[in-house]
Order: structure tokens, then sequence, then C-alpha cells
């Protein structure tokens, strides 16, 4: 292999964004897991009950919210 | 691996980006679907094998059905909760 194809800004970029997806797909990963545990207490139903599925939803955006406060918390 | 054996006289061929990103993109993808699966089984196995017996009864196989469905669904909610922030 051409070792100079390494450097090449565009594949530089490419990888980037790569890694950038790849975040964000662990981070949805990682918090379904939690937020399954937390919301889903009982049996898996054939839907999800209401309560269920804004328990997960809340769960999300709960996490997001305490992300913010431990950044400020930490910049202070 | 074959496609990174390159001639040892002069002329190398050049790997293309493109086909860097693509095997990377694939390795990804792989990647995720085992880390899924590895995830969907822990979970459905705590849920709904409660007392293992000496096969898997019907209600435990419709549970655990129901467990894949809804770890899917619950994974979809969270994308999306995280993405239509207010």
């Amino acid at each position: 292999m051409d070792p100079s194809a390494l450097n090449s800004p565009e594949l530089q970029n490419l990888l980037a964004q790569e890694k950038e997806k790849a975040m964000i797909s662990e981070m949805i990963s990682k918090l379904t897991s939690s937020c399954w545990d937390k919301c889903i207490t009982g049996s898996p139903g054939s839907k999800f009950s209401s309560s269920e599925a804004n328990c997960l939803t809340n769960c999300a955006q709960r996490y997001m919210d305490m992300s913010l406060v431990i950044m400020k918390r930490l910049h202070q | 691996m074959d496609s990174f054996s390159s001639p040892s006289s002069g002329s190398s061929p050049k790997f293309s980006t493109d086909d860097i990103m693509s095997q990377l993109r694939t390795q990804l993808e792989q990647a995720y679907a085992e880390e899924f699966l590895e995830t969907v089984r822990g979970k459905c196995f705590d849920k709904c094998i409660t007392k293992p017996g000496s096969s898997l009864s019907g209600s435990e196989s419709s549970c655990i059905s129901r467990c894949v469905d809804r770890y899917i669904e619950a994974t979809g909610i969270i994308g999306k909760a995280l993405f239509n922030q207010r």
C-alpha cells in the first residue's frame, strides 16, 4: 500500500466524520442500555406503555441536561 | 490479507480513499452488529429467563421475541430523543 495515501486531507476528513458518527453510535448504544434498565422494569410487552415510552424519551433528554450541568460544574 | 499486499518492485498500486473508507464502514457495521447482539442477549436473558428449566418454555420464547422487538424500538426512541432536542 502506498503510505502517502494515508496523509490525504480528504481521507483525514472522512475519517473524522466516521469518528464522529461512531461516537454518536456509541452514545446511543450506552444510553439505550442504561435507559432500558431504568424504564423497562417488568416483562417486555408487545408494545411499550406510554409511561415506558415517555420514560425512555425523558431518560435521554435528562442525560443531555445532566451533561451540561457537569460541564458547567467543571468550568467553574 | 491479499488486498494489503503490494508488489515489491517499483510501482505499488495506490489504495484509493474509497477503498479504505468502504472497508472501514463495513468493519464498523460488523462491530456495531456484534455489540448490539451481545447487548440484546444480555438484556433479554435477564428479563426472560428467570428460572432456567430443562428447555425454553413457550412463554420464555415469546418473552424473548417481544424483548428483541422492544429493545430495537427503545434504540429508535433514544436516537430520536437525542436529536429532537427542545
